[in-house]
Parts: C-alpha cells; sequence; structure tokens
C-alpha cells in the first residue's frame, strides 16, 4: 500500500524505504556539509534504480537538502559568499562538461565502469588523505595541543598565484584560481557521479586553501545548491534521466534528517567529523571496488538504445 | 463500465456455440464448417498511476463450430502471444581486464519487443512443428530480435542472455499450461504484467491448433499507457525537458524551504 510508481524510472518503490533512505542521506549532508550524494547514489543502485536515473536525481535530490542545509548554515554566519561565487562560475563550466562526458560513455556503455572507478579512486584518496590527518589531529588533542594544524604564517604554493583577492569571512587573501579550479573539478564530478562534491571541496579547502573547518561546511554547502541545480536541468535536458517524484520523495526525507544532522554536527569536534566521514568514504569505496573486481554473478547486461542516439 | 461491455462479449462469444451445435445434424450433408477462436480481453486500456504494482489480465476466448465431442477430450490447442512493441537493445558481456570486470562492445539487436509472453495448454514443441512456430514467432525461441543468428554459438550466447535477463525483469514469460479450456469451445488464460511494463499498443494473437495445423486467428490490441500526474510528468520530461529540469530544482527548493522554516529555532 505504500508502493509508489515513479514515471520516468518505470518501476515501483516501497515510499517509507525511500523517505529512510533520503532521510538518513540528509542527516550525513547537515552533519558533515557534505551532499551525501556519494552515498545515495550507490544506495539507489542498490535498491533497483538504474544507475542513470540514480545520478541525475539524486543531484535534484541535493538541491532540496542543501537549500535548508545553507540556510541554517547561514543563520550561523559559515558561509563565505565571495568564496562561493567563484566555485559556483567554476562547477557551472565542469558541469557542463560532465554531462556531456557522461552521455557519451553511456552510450558506449563504459559509463558504469568509469563511474566506479572514479569513485573508487577519489573516495579512496580522500578518505586516506581526511582520515590520517584527522587522526593525527586527535592525537595532538589528547597530547594538549591545539588542534588545529592551522599557522597563520605558513605559506604554500598556492599563495604565490596571481589574481589575488580578499575573502574577510574567511579571514585569507590568495589568488582566484584554485577555487575556480577546485569549482569545475566539483562541477564535473557533480554531473558525471551524481554527487554534491562536498568530499572533495571541503578537504581541498581546508588543506589547500586552508579555509577555516566551519567556514568550509557552510561554504560548500552553499555552493552545492547551484551546482546540483545546474546539473538537474542539464541532466532533465540531455540524459531523460530525471524523476522528479523519487527526486521529491528523497528530498521530503532528506529536509527532516539534515536539520537533525546539523544539530548532531555541532557536538562534535572538527577533527572527530572528519576522522568519521574519513570511514565512511572509505567504506563506500571499498564496496565499489569489490564490485569491480570480483566476478559478476551475471556477466552480460543488456540496455535500451534511445531513438537518435 | 468497461467489464460490463467485456463480459457482454463474453457472452456474445459463448452463446452462438449450443445453437450451432443443435444445428449440426442438419447440415452434416454439407461442407463441415471449419473452426474460427474469437477472442478478448478482460481490459483493452492500462492506465499506469502512482498505485500501480503490475496489473493481470485475463484473455479469453471460444472456438466455434468446435468439434471437440466431450470436454475432456479437447482436440484443439491454444496459444496466446502477447507482445509490446519491438525497441532496439544492446547486450554486453563483462571480461576480466587487468583484474577487472568490464563490458565488451556488445551486440545490437534491432527489434527486441519490450514485453512478450506465450501462453500454452500444452509444451508449444508439442503442438507445432518447430518451422510453424518459427514463423509465426511463437515461443522464445523464435521471437525474432531484427537481427539472424545464422547458427553463430556467438550471437546465440548473446541472444540466450537477452531472454534470460528479460525472465528475470518478467518482461519475457513463457507458460506452458497457461490457457486452460472451460468445456467444448470455451478458454481462459491470464497473464500478470510485471510494474515495469512498456508502454504502447500490445497485440495479443490468439492462435488455435489442429493436429499440428494452424486452424485460425484472431488478435486483439491492449493499450498501455501512463495516466493523470504520471503521464503528466512523462510527457513533460520527454517534451519539454528544459521546463521539467527548471520545475524540479523549483519544488526542490521549496523543499529544502519548508524544511528549513519547519525546523528553524530562533
Amino acid at each position: 500500500m505504500f508502493q509508489v510508481y515513479l514515471p520516468i524510472a518505470e518501476i515501483s518503490v516501497n515510499l517509507v524505504v525511500m523517505l529512510g533512505l533520503g532521510a538518513a542521506v540528509g542527516f550525513l549532508s547537515g552533519m558533515f556539509g557534505v551532499g551525501g550524494g556519494f552515498l545515495l547514489t550507490p544506495f539507489l543502485i542498490l535498491s533497483g534504480i538504474p544507475a542513470s536515473i540514480a545520478v541525475a536525481t539524486g543531484a535534484n535530490q541535493i538541491v532540496a537538502t542543501s537549500v535548508s542545509g545553507a540556510l541554517a548554515q547561514w543563520r550561523r554566519n559559515n558561509i563565505d559568499f565571495r568564496m562561493s561565487a567563484l566555485l559556483i562560475a567554476g562547477g557551472v563550466v565542469g558541469a557542463l562538461v560532465g554531462v556531456f562526458l557522461l552521455k557519451m560513455l553511456r552510450e558506449a556503455g563504459q559509463a558504469g565502469l568509469i563511474v566506479s572507478l572514479t569513485y573508487v579512486a577519489l573516495l579512496g584518496a580522500v578518505g586516506l588523505l581526511m582520515l590520517t590527518e584527522s587522526l593525527r589531529a586527535i592525537r595532538r588533542v589528547r597530547a594538549g595541543k591545539p588542534a588545529s594544524g592551522r599557522r597563520p604564517g605558513q605559506h604554500n604554493w598556492i599563495h604565490g598565484l596571481p589574481l589575488k583577492l580578499r575573502f574577510p569571512r574567511s579571514r585569507l587573501y590568495i589568488s582566484a584560481i584554485p577555487p575556480l579550479v577546485i569549482g569545475s573539478v566539483v562541477g564535473l564530478l557533480t554531473a558525471f557521479l551524481g554527487v554534491g562534491g562536498g568530499f572533495i571541496m571541503v578537504p581541498a579547502m581546508i588543506y589547500l586553501l586552508r579555509m577555516p573547518t566551519n567556514i568550509v561546511i557552510g561554504t560548500s554547502i552553499f555552493q552545492i545548491i547551484f551546482v546540483t541545480a545546474v546539473v538537474t536541468i542539464l541532466h532533465a535536458s540531455f540524459t531523460y534521466t530525471l524523476d522528479v517524484v523519487l527526486a521529491l520523495i528523497l528530498a521530503t526525507g532528506g529536509v527532516i534528517g539534515g536539520q537533525f544532522g546539523v544539530r548532531a554536527g555541532q557536538r562534535f569536534r572538527g577533527e572527530q567529523l572528519r576522522a568519521m566521514l574519513a570511514a565512511m568514504v572509505l567504506a563506500v569505496a571499498l564496496r565499489l571496488l569489490l564490485d569491480l573486481v570480483l566476478r559478476p554473478s551475471e556477466l552480460f547486461s543488456i540496455a535500451p538504445i534511445m531513438a537518435g542516439a | 463500465m468497461r467489464s460490463a461491455l467485456s463480459l457482454a462479449g463474453l457472452l456474445l462469444a459463448f452463446s452462438p456455440a449450443p445453437a450451432l451445435a443443435a444445428e449440426a445434424p442438419a447440415v452434416a450433408a454439407g461442407p463441415v464448417p471449419r473452426e474460427e477462436v474469437q477472442s478478448d480481453l478482460s481490459t483493452r486500456e492500462i492506465s499506469i498511476q502512482s498505485n500501480f504494482t503490475g496489473i493481470q489480465i485475463l484473455i479469453y476466448g471460444s472456438v466455434d463450430f468446435s468439434q471437440t465431442n466431450a470436454p475432456d477430450q479437447s482436440v484443439y490447442d491454444v496459444i496466446i502471444v502477447i507482445r509490446a512493441p519491438s525497441r532496439p537493445l544492446v547486450a554486453r558481456r563483462k571480461e576480466r581486464v587487468a583484474g577487472i570486470w568490464i563490458n565488451t562492445p556488445g551486440k545490437v539487436f534491432p527489434s527486441v519487443p519490450g514485453f512478450y509472453a506465450a501462453l500454452s495448454t500444452r509444451p508449444i514443441r508439442a503442438i507445432a512443428s518447430d518451422e510453424t512456430l518459427k514463423e509465426l514467432g511463437i515461443g522464445l525461441a523464435n521471437v525474432s530480435f531484427g537481427r539472424d543468428s545464422k547458427d553463430d554459438s556467438e550471437e546465440e550466447t548473446y541472444r540466450s542472455a537477452v531472454i534470460r535477463l528479460q525472465e528475470k525483469k518478467k518482461l519475457f514469460q513463457e507458460h506452458d499450461d497457461g490457457v486452460a479450456f472451460i468445456g467444448r469451445s470455451l478458454f481462459r488464460a491470464s497473464v500478470s504484467l510485471p510494474v515495469n511494463v512498456p508502454i504502447g499498443r500490445y497485440t495479443a494473437d490468439v492462435y488455435l491448433f489442429r493436429d499440428g495445423q494452424l486452424v485460425s486467428k484472431n488478435q486483439s490490441t491492449l493499450e498501455v499507457n501512463k495516466a493523470g500526474f504520471e503521464q503528466m510528468v512523462y510527457l513533460l520530461a520527454f517534451q519539454h525537458p528544459f521546463v521539467y529540469g527548471v520545475l524540479a530544482v523549483l519544488l526542490a527548493v521549496l523543499a529544502g524551504l519548508a524544511g528549513w522554516a519547519a525546523f528553524r529555532r530562533d
């Protein structure tokens, strides 16, 4: 009785299961400042939604959770709007490239493979990096030293780039180039993997740009709204894989979960949050790697060929 | 309303048989009338709405001028084939390359039915010869995918993979005992359309066999369409994809705002 038919996916799903999935992902989204798409997309695929629909629909649901997440972060004054503008500008360019890349790969039947490989490489690398760093920070705190490794006078190669801008909210004076590049890479990933990109943007801003963790989370969640919105429209227009009914169900659960997530996040220290996120990222990477390496029970797959493609 | 019409159809189809049976001795001197099969479906139109979880349809019919003498000694065999419109499809096989399972380019089958079900009174190969079945495209082994396999074993592997995968999704079905005779001339069969059925105009072909020979054939059609809200979403998504995308984003933003407004604490 709780079955709902999805008009684009052309399958029937359980309303309660999908609401719960949305809520769980929304909770993580609010807690860590990530879109949660890197969990949502694989979960949707596991529950029987075709991969292509999971990617586009995931992007649409992230719009909703990130709107409510960003408002909560905005109330806490955690958003650097100037930084966001640069990230969004880069993100839109990356999204365009990503949608067309995915369309090409899908027609060649290699989308699943390349998407999974990219997930494994990215999540594996980012997860390991964050885990080692956050564990080191936790040890430092236990030893009674300050948790933050940020030293005001320290400069890296990023600070040698031209086009310098002032970012008062983040207390930074850095080049506009790194945020634009980070934005475009994340935009590409959003279109390509159906992820918000927080799992790469958050560490990139912390470790490359050396922004404070709380500002990073607010800024990341704010820019995700715009990039996922663009990706949603692009997928609807060019790949016809957006299922708005599924997206709305997931969003309803996600928005509720997101509010609890933001509150839960306040209870933990930055380095603890990073360690937990890292563990989760690594678990998803491992799961995807196993799927690629283990012998599949069914070697064959079939796919419809789009008329005109 | 529609079911009432169907019922009327059923009665009409059924009623001539006794009358003709009574006449039969009178015309015995003339040529024996040839059997004819009549059939219809319990529903002519299926609307897919939000509560759609699949549907069972009933196919019924009768054999006019039946020459079966006793209800339990039917001389006829009936095969019913339900087909959805065909679409091109690509089948790919995974191979291990450098420790990772990847898709090979695969084979394209130009026209694979989106749904195919063969129902019969007994195993189809016992009913008619392989040539006849192949010619009529009856049975999963004989469905045309718009591509000649020419006894190529590689090709056959792909073809059987397509059949296997479609069967797993209940989009291909074969039921040896799917058709049952009731009395001398009436028969019925039911088929379950799964939730993932493609939309379009389906055909239900009813073939009447006697001693391995096709004696009569009848076709009915079935429209499967999305309806109401589902149809609106579907049409918008495929005819005005940009508008659909923008609306989806606006809905998501509204959902986000609503969630925030409901949970704010200040």
